[in-house]
């Protein structure tokens, strides 16, 4: 009988997720670059083609990267499958995605034709949405039904997206323009990605701090109804021509109830010991917190919303407030853990006669000292970046930092996979 | 609650969760004798819930499908990974070695929880599944255990 084959049913190669985590902190430093490239320029236009290709940077490079990652790793857990050929298809996949976003910033940073980036991006997206797709059709159970439908929303992104790649690469006016760009965007930040951290967070959140459960009710209804707002803010939008803020605001509501919920279980917690993806899984409540709040606000009060900071800030908060802290909380559970759990997997395999060997913990694997050094610099990073909106020369000195955190973060998991390779190595 | 293998299952897997959160703090605090008796009842609750599975549930399960290689050998085998990490968690505590003792924990409750949701999500529920009204019996014989 081969127990390490069965294992190994269960759990793809160690290969499969990594490729797109060490991928994603590269795409961090090369925005990080270009934030310093573009400097207080920033603050004169949100539609510049080089803050678009900054966006992109984080959404496509980083977000999605290391999301396409942790969804084919969490497959096994969750819907008790594996994608089909997993190396090779996780291999094109990263490829495509990997490519097409760099062709896709290129091309808004130097003028490149945006046609390749619109196949090869695609291609990853369709591609990924079908397999994944295919693996979640005959499971159940709330974070299944999160993650189809941020998948849906990951299709609408995509596919808007490309309808606003077409008409920039062909040069074509649409009426609709920035009525689909916001369309897009919201889809992207909310549906995608929102969506499916409220999704991992049903289950993580319990699970790693050992907290109450989220409330039954909530989970069944917070994400579908979250979506059906979503579809009818879309239809108003287009169908109005104009942003309907009443329904805006019942969006950042669904996600203050996600966030209080969370913040509330995580003071009932029963794991009091110290742990940095909890540091970040806070400041990522904070953040979002906050980002909800800057919206309604904004919403309610147009003046508001029409300051030029506006849109920055939000953006700020959101996406590196929220998002990126909770998506690097998150990292430092996973790497750590498949690297053990690969080692050990390799150890207890009959077939071949492994040296006993001590295989390292998660906390020799991945020290947490480093770990919460790599926070505090991207902590820093952000306030100063918020600062900088005050005074804009700060944003040098935010690039420059923020450069710092993604280089810790690329050097942690580095070090994580180099002390793989020599266990690996003292195994055999 | 209703009397299914699911719900009484998983009701163990939250008991151990409490206590090995109780152990863990009282280790972080260098509460030696406290984490002593902690991890010890700890241990023994999850021996006994392995036990079960083991030695009543699984078999019953196998008999009933036909799959001695599926699902409960994947489980059986992550039981086995556990338990080496019980080993040297004893270790780490009979030496105070509160470092070492909470890298350990970190890694058996990555482990241990991705476990629990395999069996929660996916096995317990077909286990109740396949032996339908018979599920209250299989919980009797675990319970005159």
């Amino acid at each position: 009988m081969n127990t390490a084959n069965l294992a190994l049913q269960q759990t793809p190669p160690l290969s499969v997720p990594v490729r797109f985590f060490i991928t994603a902190p590269l795409f961090g430093i090369l925005a990080s670059l270009l934030l310093i490239y573009i400097g207080s320029d920033i603050f004169n236009s949100r539609w510049g083609l080089n803050t678009l290709a900054l966006t992109h940077l984080f959404t496509l490079g980083f977000v999605s990267m290391v999301m396409f990652g942790a969804i084919l790793q969490l497959l096994p857990v969750v819907a008790g499958t594996v994608i089909p050929k997993p190396v090779l298809t996780s291999t094109i996949i990263h490829f495509l995605l990997t490519v097409g976003s760099l062709s896709l910033t290129g091309g808004f940073i130097f003028g490149y034709d945006l046609r390749i980036a619109i196949v090869l991006l695609g291609l990853s997206f369709f591609g990924f949405i079908a397999i994944v797709g295919y693996c979640l059709i005959q499971v159940k159970g709330n974070i299944i039904v999160g993650m189809r439908l941020s998948l849906l929303a990951l299709l609408i992104t995509g596919g808007l997206g490309i309808i606003l790649a077409i008409r920039f690469a062909y040069g074509i006016t649409l009426p609709l323009a920035m009525i689909l760009v916001n369309i897009h965007l919201t889809w992207g930040l909310v549906g995608w990605v929102g969506l499916l951290i409220i999704a991992i967070a049903y289950q993580v959140v319990p699970m790693f701090q050992i907290t109450p459960q989220y409330n039954a009710k909530l989970m069944r209804w917070l994400i579908p109804t979250l979506f059906i707002i979503l579809l009818l803010w879309t239809l108003a939008y287009l169908w109005l021509g104009s942003n309907i803020g009443w329904i805006s605001i019942l969006i950042s509501l669904g996600l203050a109830t996600f966030v209080a919920k969370t913040l509330h279980l995580q003071i009932k917690r029963l794991r009091k010991i110290p742990d940095v993806t909890l540091d970040f899984w806070r400041v990522g409540a904070v953040g979002l917190l906050l980002s909800i709040i800057l919206w309604i606000a904004g919403t309610i009060w147009i003046k508001l919303a029409n300051q030029p900071f506006y849109p920055l800030l939000l953006f700020i908060l959101f996406i590196g407030g929220f998002v990126l802290m909770v998506i690097q909380g998150m990292l430092y559970k996973i790497i750590p853990f498949l690297v053990w759990l690969h080692l050990q997997n390799q150890q207890l395999n009959p077939l071949k006669t492994m040296n006993m060997v001590r295989i390292p913990h998660m906390k020799q694997i991945i020290p947490s000292k480093l770990a919460k050094r790599q926070f505090w610099v991207y902590l820093i990073a952000l306030s100063c970046t918020i600062l900088a909106l005050i005074f804009p020369n700060l944003i040098y000195l935010a690039g420059i930092i923020l450069l710092g955190s993604f280089i810790l973060l690329e050097y942690n998991m580095l070090k994580a996979l180099k002390l793989y390779r020599s266990v690996l190595i003292s195994l055999q | 609650m209703e009397k299914t293998i699911t719900n009484i299952f998983s009701k163990e897997h939250t008991h151990c969760d409490e206590i090995f959160a109780r152990t863990e703090n009282s280790v972080v605090q260098k509460q030696w004798t406290t984490a002593d008796a902690e991890f010890n009842d700890f241990h023994t609750a999850m021996e006994k819930h392995f036990t079960a599975e083991e030695e009543i549930l699984f078999p019953a399960f196998e008999e009933r499908t036909g799959q001695t290689m599926g699902p409960t050998q994947v489980m059986r085998m992550e039981h086995q990974q556990m338990r080496q990490i019980f080993a040297q968690m004893q270790t780490s505590l009979a030496q105070r070695d509160n470092e070492q003792y909470l890298g350990l924990s970190e890694t058996l409750l990555m482990l241990m929880q991705q476990h629990n949701m395999k069996e929660e999500q996916m096995l317990y529920p077909m286990t109740d599944q396949v032996f339908g009204d018979e599920a209250t019996s299989i919980l009797e014989r675990i319970r005159a255990s």
